[in-house]
């Protein structure tokens, strides 16, 4: 049976009927709206996250999909794309945010549910899905304008001065990432005359250099700062502590993870032979973001400061595999890409695991000080055991699916030549490691110096609060003992990522046949080598 | 109670402004126009009668509306774009004909899409001068604590 091709807006569709479904309440009594909207954003995450394994299985099945808003034929109309490595991204977003929910149920406070909790957290799903599955420039940064504003609802909920502090320098920054997209999409416009991903791949193969430098530098920058790569990461760490903790580790799991494979869709796309003539300035863009997030985690007070370095740390190492991403290794073209995504994957997983159990602490001992916290490992040895276990993961010791991707990403870049940033990389490791046991020790080791404020542990909430990173940690163990059938995955999907020929003809086998050139005033690269 | 010139203003200015944002709805079918300026001008309409009688007597006028008015254009919105798939797309537009007094009048998806926008962008922008106002009529509880400081 196949499905309409209309299932590939479902994602977007289906948070977006929700969330607006459940701002038709507005007008109740309170307590009633909440637990409206409570019902219909776990019906909505359920159900997106049914419609993300059912389009991943459907891609594993059929290969690539496209579908034509309204169904204006390529390059006129919006493109919906979608093909495993979208797939892949759509299904991890959904489990995530399925798995955040309940620890949402249990935690949120009746305040910050009253102000639109739960129908910001379908806002924020349908502006990540939507930003997968796009396949239009243009409609990528509305995209990203609806998730940045859906994040810094959540962000600033509650309204605390901490929370409207971080939240400004969080807008701001972000802002400007935003005016860099939408730069780039504009001169991309005003040179090549198009805006659909496919046509901008076939033009942009014709465009002169510095045509195409000027549009990568633009989307570099871009995407850049909105995965808090060096040097635009301040964001982060300046916000990403002031909210709720679920908030927290929503965000580490989706935010800068859609700028990210963003990178891994455009660069691959647009310009494969930048990926090969940058690769000095993405391997030292990596190197940086690698240590000074893992520095800069060493002088931080609370857990969750603690832990948002580390997001901008593990950031590094996808653009390290952004930069080999072509390189020739023994496993074929496409190897580094498809680790870069295995570690994309993993770092979804480990990260927000480790942010639910330091939230779930800060939560119930009322602070997430380290100097004040300690001990805990005697009240709560199995929170500290998944810590541990999520904490050595992220360090990249076996047999978690750190390992798997530190060891892969390791190979490509040797293979590569690239014996630098191989030699930052496994520097960074160690400190991440030494980094990550002394946040385990001064949480959950030695004397417990801090009884938990009375009334704050409901019995029954450690089961809403624990299982999401139980689960989370599983599936990261998972991945690294039988490590064959998700690489093969991932490497499917590098493959479809890479095949521009492939993109080109799911949305519209014309594009290629159709008139190449480009508009009046750009000189083609055919004709400048003939002239010159 | 205001001035009772900005209440007459009122008076008179309104119903024109949102008549204005009905015509410019209506025109942005083909022409310049269209939900979002005609939003925005409905909006500056309801902003002239806060400005007369208050942010407490606008909200009792218009109050139960408001809240959910950001849901229910976004509803609207969606519908039209549900409605394309039943010709097999997403956001496909489709159209009905029919006749009145001699005239063809069409009316489509688009413009439903274009009412919902409107929706949205009354119930945002009211809601913001709403909260504006309401912020500038109560006086700042914390400018003694303020004068205190070195």
């Amino acid at each position: 049976m196949t499905p309409h091709p209309t299932v590939l807006i479902l994602p977007v569709a289906l948070p977006l009927f929700l969330g607006a479904f459940s701002l038709l309440f507005q007008s109740m009594a309170p307590d009633r709206r909440v637990a409206l909207q409570r019902i219909l954003a776990g019906l909505g995450l359920f159900a997106n996250m049914a419609v993300a394994g059912f389009l991943l299985f459907w891609v594993l099945q059929r290969g690539p999909q496209a579908f034509q808003l309204g169904l204006w034929p390529a390059p006129f109309g919006i493109t919906v794309y979608l093909d495993t490595l979208t797939a892949l991204m759509l299904a991890m977003v959904g489990l995530l945010s399925l798995l955040i929910y309940p620890f949402a149920l249990e935690t949120i406070d009746p305040e910050r549910a009253r102000l639109g909790f739960f129908p910001m957290l379908l806002f924020l799903l349908m502006g990540a899905n939507g930003a997968f599955i796009t396949g239009d420039l243009f409609n990528l940064y509305v995209f990203y304008e609806v998730l940045l504003m859906a994040s810094f609802v959540l962000l600033t909920l509650g309204g605390t001065p901490s929370q409207i502090n971080g939240g400004i320098r969080y807008v701001v920054l972000n802002l400007m990432g935003s005016m860099m997209l939408l730069l780039g999409a504009g001169i991309t416009y005003g040179t090549l005359g198009t805006l659909n991903m496919a046509h901008i791949a076939v033009r942009m193969a014709e465009a002169p250099y510095t045509v195409q430098a000027v549009i990568a530098g633009l989307l570099l920058v871009a995407f850049g700062a909105k995965a808090a790569a060096f040097p635009a990461f301040f964001w982060l760490p300046s916000s990403y502590h002031t909210p709720h903790p679920v908030v927290t580790a929503l965000f580490s799991g989706v935010l800068t993870k859609v700028g990210v494979y963003s990178l891994f869709r455009v660069f691959p796309l647009f310009f494969p032979t930048l990926l090969a003539t940058w690769q000095p300035l993405l391997l030292t863009v990596a190197g940086l973001t690698m240590v000074i997030g893992v520095l800069g985690a060493f002088a931080q007070p609370t857990i969750r400061r603690l832990l948002s370095f580390h997001i901008i740390s593990q950031i590094g190492y996808m653009l390290m595999g952004l930069g080999v991403a072509l390189s020739p290794s023994t496993y074929g073209v496409g190897f580094g890409l498809a680790l870069a995504i295995l570690f994309l994957i993993h770092n979804q997983l480990v990260k927000t695991a480790l942010l639910l159990g330091g939230g779930a602490v800060e939560l119930e001992m009322g602070t997430g000080k380290l100097s004040e916290l300690g001990g805990l490992v005697h009240s709560r040895p199995l929170q500290a055991t998944l810590f541990l276990v999520a904490a050595f993961a992220l360090a990249g010791f076996p047999p978690t699916s750190g390992f798997i991707g530190k060891l892969g990403l390791l190979e490509v870049t040797f293979a590569a030549g690239q014996w630098p940033i191989a030699a930052v990389s496994v520097f960074v490791s160690l400190l991440t490691t030494m980094s990550m046991i002394r946040l385990w020790q001064s949480i959950f080791w030695g004397k417990p110096r801090l009884s938990p404020p009375p009334g704050v542990r409901a019995p029954g909430r450690a089961l809403w609060t624990t299982t999401p990173s139980a689960i989370l940690v599983a599936l990261s163990l998972a991945i690294g003992v039988a490590a064959q059938p998700m690489l093969t995955l991932v490497q499917t999907a590098a493959s479809q990522a890479i095949d521009r020929a492939g993109y080109v003809r799911t949305v519209n086998p014309e594009l290629t046949e159709q008139d190449r050139s480009l508009p009046l005033g750009i000189q083609s690269q055919r004709s400048e080598k003939a002239g010159g | 109670m205001t001035e009772i010139y900005l209440r007459l203003v009122d008076r008179i200015l309104t119903p024109i402004l949102l008549l204005i944002a009905i015509f410019l709805f209506l025109r942005g079918h083909d022409l310049p126009g269209g939900g979002f300026i005609a939003g925005l001008v409905a909006a500056a309409a309801i902003e002239l009668t806060i400005l007369a009688l208050g942010s407490a007597a606008t909200r009792d006028r218009y109050g139960p509306w408001l809240a959910p008015l950001l849901g229910i254009g976004l509803m609207v919105a969606v519908t039209a774009a549900l409605i394309g798939m039943a010709g097999g797309g997403f956001f496909l537009g489709r159209w009905i004909q029919f006749e009145v007094a001699g005239e063809t009048l069409k009316l489509g998806t688009p413009q439903l899409f274009d009412l919902g926008v409107m929706l949205v962008v009354v119930g945002m922008a009211v809601t913001y001068l709403l909260r504006l106002s309401e912020a500038a009529e109560t006086p700042p509880p914390s400018t003694k604590h303020r004068e205190t400081r070195p």
